[in-house]
């Protein structure tokens, strides 16, 4: 995998009327990642692609391929491509006209089209008599590999997806997800992904962009934005987990807002010393917590009650609340599961290295 | 849903009554073509095709049915052709005036056609033209091409504006957009317009009356047999009309069945 930059992005606005949908931003992609943009709707992913693929133009700024300023290039004329949210198939035609259709705009020859149809047929594991079969006839799943099939046979510079696997159920999702990680592998094309599902970023990407109101909160690997989010929305956008406000004390401890938080030691050894005065949020993800049996020392020690317990497939929820009303989530494997039962009095713990510090107003957006 | 026998037999005789009432009319013209005396009569005494072949050999039918068929073909062409980049102005691209012209655009649907009529043959007579079978292709246009434009705009507004994105995005310019993707989806639609231009201006009385001029359309030539001067070719003329709708109305829906089974073939 080079590691080169394929695409750049030099204060990118997008403004529809008086809403900016798009805040001056900052972009670089590598050649042969899969970079995924994740936001909520209104985040202005959508809009953020569309500029990229060329589709609509932005307010200012510039874009770069490689060494090519783009940002006025009409997409026709663009080396990338962009699997649609809706698929976009032509549903006039069979599968083997959609796939062929960028090398027909090509003047590629009949014969010559077909036989890389029939190779992308191959690699996309869909059965080679479905070249003549109608695209209104596939399934969901299938669809979703004739439009892949159509994309790559553009052979593009940049493969761009929007939203594509949103439609589906779950199952057939996850077997997508999985597949598109290794077809990026195989290809070595740089995959371009939005979606709203953190969790489907998580599972292909090489780097995510996390975007809120028209801005990236953070761009990092997945395994960062879990453990280290720079914000509150970060950290929340990435499923479940536990803030709660502390300040900082003169004697170097934590005083926690609405939650009770015991140190076992200096906050500064742990690495979430805040000044005095100074406000934090203190994350932890619910895997992290456990129940403490008497005796049992962690960094963080907080007391509470049981008051509920889920069952999620292969985990077990629980909900514990403090005496200041606070509520805590805690998530431990069916194997793990806590022994106690509704109403007990319970003590929690976790170590500073399984907890972050959420610095949100010393953190400068990017 | 369960039926009872009571509400079964209620549809059943809600359905055949409408189809009395429906079709008993054309099917007594259908008698009467096929009855040898002059006037219509029940029991009908004797059958005979004599009027059907009187029909074919008159010069004045024979007229009439090339006028009607000149307007109608006229008309469906270019209805087709206007409604098909019409529904597209209307249903497909954003621009200021938009709203404001769908329904500008449609309002000649709901003006009572012989006002229509009227207010046309006022109009040609301000400006010079003679009234003619030309000038009531101009007055059928203006009452069908926005019927048109409203049946391929429906048909527009189903298609998902993705399927032009991604063309574009895999290298097709807007003219190869046009010819690939937009107008073969779009062209079921087109064809119900013109099967419908085609019905409505066969059949159109009221803005033929007003502006044919010296010409006249088979619908006309009925109107007026009927109120001067019955004709035993009435009924037979008539039933000739219907069976050419019914005839066009066929093809309409069995050709590009036809057709795509041909190209699939292929």
């Amino acid at each position: 995998m080079a590691s080169d930059t394929i695409l750049t992005l030099k204060q990118i606005t997008k403004k529809f009327g008086s809403f900016t949908a798009l805040h001056p931003t900052d972009l670089e992609i590598k050649d042969g990642e899969f970079f995924t943009i994740v936001g909520p709707s209104g985040s202005g992913k959508s809009t953020m692609i569309r500029l990229l693929v060329g589709i609509d133009e932005p307010t200012s700024g510039q874009i770069w391929l490689r060494n090519q300023q783009i940002e006025h290039m009409p997409a026709n004329e663009r080396p990338t491509c962009m699997v649609f949210q809706s698929l976009a198939l032509f549903p006039h035609r069979t599968v083997g006209q959609n796939i062929e259709f960028p090398l027909k705009i090509r003047g590629v020859d009949p014969s010559e089209r077909k036989a890389k149809a029939l190779e992308l047929l191959e690699l996309l594991r869909l059965p080679q008599g479905y070249y003549s079969k109608r695209v209104t006839q596939c399934s969901g799943g299938e669809k979703q590999r004739v439009a892949l099939a159509r994309a790559l046979a553009f052979d593009p510079e940049i493969l761009f997806f929007d939203e594509p696997l949103s439609a589906l159920d779950y199952r057939l999702r996850k077997t997508l997800e999985k597949e598109l990680k290794e077809l990026h592998a195989r290809t070595g094309t740089t995959f371009v992904y939005i979606t709203h599902s953190l969790e489907e970023a998580m599972v292909m990407s090489d780097r995510i962009a996390i975007m809120k109101a028209g801005r990236f909160e953070q761009i990092a690997t997945s395994d960062e934005i879990y453990a280290k989010p720079v914000s509150r929305f970060v950290a929340e956008f990435m499923g479940e987990v536990n803030l709660f406000e502390v300040e900082g004390t003169s004697c170097g401890s934590l005083h926690g807002h609405g939650v009770e938080v015991h140190l076992n030691g200096q906050a500064s050894e742990l690495g979430c010393a805040l000044e005095k005065g100074m406000r934090g949020t203190l994350m932890v993800r619910p895997e992290f917590v456990r129940f403490l049996n008497p005796g049992d020392t962690c960094d963080y020690v907080v007391r509470g009650i049981l008051r509920a317990e889920f069952a999620l497939g292969s985990r077990i929820q629980y909900e514990v609340e403090t005496s200041s009303g606070a509520r805590l989530t805690i998530e431990k494997l069916r194997e793990d599961r806590f022994m106690g039962s509704v109403d007990d009095e319970v003590t929690l713990g976790w170590d500073a290295e399984n907890s972050h510090m959420i610095r949100e107003d010393l953190h400068a957006t990017a | 849903m369960k039926t009872s026998a009571t509400t079964r037999f209620a549809l059943y005789a809600y359905g055949i009554l409408a189809l009395i009432f429906l079709y008993l009319p054309i099917v007594a013209i259908g008698f009467a073509s096929v009855s040898k005396s002059r006037y219509l009569t029940f029991p009908i005494n004797e059958y005979a095709t004599q009027w059907y072949g009187r029909a074919l050999e008159s010069q004045t039918v024979s007229d009439l049915l090339v006028t009607s068929l000149k307007i109608a073909v006229i008309v469906t062409i270019v209805s087709m052709v206007v409604g098909f980049f019409g529904a597209l102005a209307f249903a497909r691209y954003e621009w200021k005036y938009r709203s404001l012209f769908q329904k500008i655009i449609l309002l000649p649907i709901f003006f009572p056609q012989a006002v229509l009529g009227l207010s046309l043959l006022m109009w040609f007579n301000a400006i010079g033209v003679l009234p003619s079978w030309k000038t009531a292709v101009v007055a059928h246009l203006v009452w069908i091409a926005p019927i048109c434009t409203l049946i391929v705009a429906i048909r527009a507004y189903s298609f998902d504006p993705a399927l032009e994105e991604a063309a574009r995005d895999m290298g097709a310019s807007t003219f190869v957009i046009l010819k690939e993707v937009t107008f073969p989806l779009l062209m079921p639609g087109v064809v119900s317009a013109g099967l419908f231009a085609f019905l409505l201006s066969w059949g159109n009385f009221p803005l033929s009356l007003f502006t044919t001029g010296v010409d006249s359309t088979l619908p006309e030539w009925l109107y007026a047999k009927m109120v001067s001067g019955y004709s035993p070719l009435v009924p037979t003329v008539g039933i000739m009309s219907v069976v050419a709708s019914f005839i066009v109305l066929m093809l309409a829906l069995f050709l590009p069945r036809l057709l795509r089974r041909g190209s699939e073939a292929s």
